[in-house]
């Protein structure tokens, strides 16, 4: 018996490892290790009053941060009978679109590209590939930017609350955001183009399952109340449960998701598999010439759809940051009951997130958030399993294994800070 | 002057100090031109473990796989760096410390499973364990403070950081007074760094930079109590970020059993 271990795991968020463990040329198993400790956060926020909980649920993740932000949100505000207003939730709609060319910005160009041009890290790339590294700069820079404007800090601002917002963005900072964005469309384009021009290895390739949030009104979107299942019926997300089912194993803090037994996927594949034939505009245009069956069966093909989304993202930001403009600013909306529940699902930048709440007398009872990390770990493993296989059966060494298996788990874009801090209750 | 050997490491929280550092990007080929960095694995893989000028350190402690890597790290570092209130003060997830219970919300999430990778418990901050030379809170950290500091060591320097409470900095942005309105601000118990966002957006503090020096907890405490909040509400949130370092403050508020008694 032969073990392989990748540790850490660099160039994801968090403390993690791949170990390999083979019998002969037999692959026995391939884990995706969390070594990531507990912070138990579910069980600390028990007895806080819903207006503390969102300020501690974000700290569950930094790259996440405004995605927990609004799944808590959504979540409370479903238990306590809030109604936020129309300029409340185009803000946060915007606010969305900002974390999202965040954090893909950040992984196609920064984390994951170094891998596909071999090199060890963005900063190597500089002298061959110093402008793109400055375009992934300005990208990242100007959706930091959108970040802040609307949730008031890069990462873990608090503008964002229970019926609505602290304070708006000016008229003055929307337009810029609408003109920057416009600007940096080409930007976002080219990882489209540096992604589709990559060979992808069939080594890893398994059919699977994509869950995404359904956004409203057949358009493309980051958040909504039911979930679409590309191998499956669409389902309220108040039954969650049902699409997560849980369960602890040994050589990890996060829990794992399976849906029927079998893996899924979650991230921006998902969506643009379950959504993408709405997406308009040029990542519309996009979307359509790069899509191919070989998505659904192959995760590194998130990294080209995450490009691709950012690039939606972008084209979204001046119809939104017109249409906030054009309204008047609301007072927030007050809770109309302090008993009730409810489940906020979100469309996190690497997959669904759902924080679920109940409140009684106005102090949260029980909290339950499931992070899309958490939901992709055994379909990381799958798709790990299937290369080693076969890779080792084609006479690959071990040099050309490990790489592989890390770019397959780096393509989730995994954060492993989410998925430790996913915790649940059992509740009997 | 040849450029500091510098490390960064990241333990239990939200790697937010270190994204922080990655969101320097007007500055950050600088910052890797001015310094070595030897060992960043949330950035790259090419990593070497050896003799540190600098090492900086996020998040809490909560396995004893991490403890033992923090005190290796400290062994190989001439100064050690708390970056992020997680690993100054522990963070959220230090909220109950001293409190007791841990093992009953272990079980709570995890329930009987067996979990190999690594013995848990309590989170707590990095000097509960090693020698920190400096702490540099934030949740995250400020770019420019952070960017100050490096600046400050880089020219051999000691980094000066904020000595006072957020009200401070409400002051200069001539914020009106959160507190006066009567809801529960936590600026004046806060270290400042922040530029007062929250109040700054209409919003309280929410104390996540951790405890400033030489604050009074027992006026605050009688101040909030004026305003109608109630012993265990104040303590609950002047401890949601502040761990363990206002783990020991409230111990100076003694409610009265009367109060104690409203309280419920």
């Amino acid at each position: 018996m032969k073990t392989l271990e990748v540790v850490p795991l660099a160039r994801v968020e968090g403390d993690g490892g791949i170990t390999v463990t083979l019998d002969g040329k037999k692959v026995k198993k391939v884990t995706l290790d969390v070594h990531e400790g507990p912070r138990l956060i579910e069980q600390l926020v028990r007895g806080m009053k819903p207006e503390d909980d969102v300020n501690v649920v974000p700290r569950i993740c930094a790259i996440c941060t405004l995605s927990h932000k609004y799944a808590a949100l959504r979540g409370l505000e479903k238990a306590l009978a809030i109604d936020p207003p129309e300029k409340a939730q185009l803000t946060r709609d915007l606010m969305m679109l900002g974390e999202n060319v965040e954090s893909n910005s950040l992984h196609t160009y920064l984390l994951a590209l170094p891998d596909f041009l071999g090199y060890p890290s963005a900063i190597a790339m500089l002298n061959d590939y110093g402008d793109d590294v400055k375009r992934a700069l300005r990208l990242k820079k100007f959706a930091n930017h959108v970040m802040e404007v609307t949730s008031g800090r890069i990462v873990h601002g608090e503008n964002p609350g229970l019926g609505g917002f602290g304070k708006y963005p000016s008229k003055k900072q929307l337009s810029e955001i609408a003109l920057r964005a416009r600007e940096l469309v080409p930007d976002a384009v080219r990882a489209v183009e540096l992604f589709a021009s990559f060979e992808y290895p069939e080594y890893p390739e398994v059919d699977t399952n994509f869950m995404s949030v359904n956004a409203p009104n057949k358009r493309f979107g980051l958040a909504g109340d039911t979930i679409l299942i590309s191998k499956g019926k669409e389902t309220d997300a108040e039954d969650y449960r049902k699409l997560t089912s849980e369960r602890v194993v040994p050589h990890s803090f996060a829990k794992r998701s399976d849906y029927k037994d079998k893996s899924f996927a979650v991230g921006s594949n998902a969506r643009l598999i379950n959504m993408g034939e709405r997406i308009e505009g040029r990542a519309g245009d996009l979307f359509k010439e790069h899509f191919s069956d070989r998505w659904l069966k192959n995760p590194l093909f998130n990294n080209l759809a995450q490009a691709i989304e950012m690039t939606w993202a972008l084209e979204q930001m001046p119809e939104a940051t017109e249409k906030i403009a054009a309204l008047e600013d609301p007072k927030r909306t007050e809770a109309t009951r302090d008993t009730g529940s409810g489940t906020g699902a979100v469309e996190a930048p690497r997959g669904v997130l759902y924080h679920h709440y109940e409140v009684k007398d106005g102090l949260i009872e029980v909290a339950d958030i499931i992070t899309p990390t958490a939901q992709n770990l055994d379909d990381v493993e799958v798709h790990m399993k299937a290369c080693a296989e076969r890779m080792l059966a084609d006479g690959r060494g071990d040099d050309e294994l490990l790489p592989a298996l890390e770019m397959i788990a780096r393509a989730y874009d995994p954060c492993i800070s989410c998925a430790t801090h996913l915790v649940t209750l059992k509740r009997l | 002057m040849s450029s500091p050997k510098i490390g960064v490491y990241g333990f239990t929280g939200c790697a937010g100090d270190q994204l922080m550092i990655l969101n320097c990007e007007n500055q950050l080929v600088d910052l890797f031109g001015a310094t070595e960095i030897r060992s960043f694995s949330m950035a790259k893989s090419d990593n070497h473990e050896g003799e540190l000028d600098v090492a900086f350190v996020e998040g809490s402690i909560s396995t004893e796989e991490q403890l033992e890597h923090l005190k290796d790290i400290r062994k190989r570092a001439k100064m050690l760096i708390a970056i992020g209130t997680c690993a100054c003060w522990g963070g959220p997830q230090a909220m109950k410390l001293e409190e007791g219970g841990f093992e009953k919300r272990y079980k709570g999430v995890y329930g009987n499973a067996k979990i190999t990778v690594s013995k848990a418990f309590e989170a707590q901050p990095v000097d509960a364990f090693v020698r920190v030379e400096l702490k540099i809170p934030g949740c995250p950290i400020d770019k420019s403070e952070f960017l100050g500091a490096v600046s400050k060591l880089v020219a051999k320097r000691h980094p000066y950081l904020y000595r006072f409470p957020v009200c401070a900095e409400c002051k200069w942005k001539e914020n009106p007074c959160i507190l006066w309105e009567g809801k529960f601000c936590a600026g004046p118990l806060t270290k400042a760094g922040c530029g007062a966002v929250c109040p700054s957006h209409n919003m309280p503090c929410v104390g996540c930079w951790g405890p400033t020096d030489d604050l009074n907890v027992g006026a605050e405490y009688n101040l909030l109590k004026e305003k109608g909040y109630g012993p265990d509400e104040i303590v609950q949130k002047m401890k949601k970020f502040g761990g363990a370092g206002v783990a020991k403050l409230v111990k100076e508020i003694k409610p009265t059993a009367k109060e104690k008694e409203a309280n419920k």
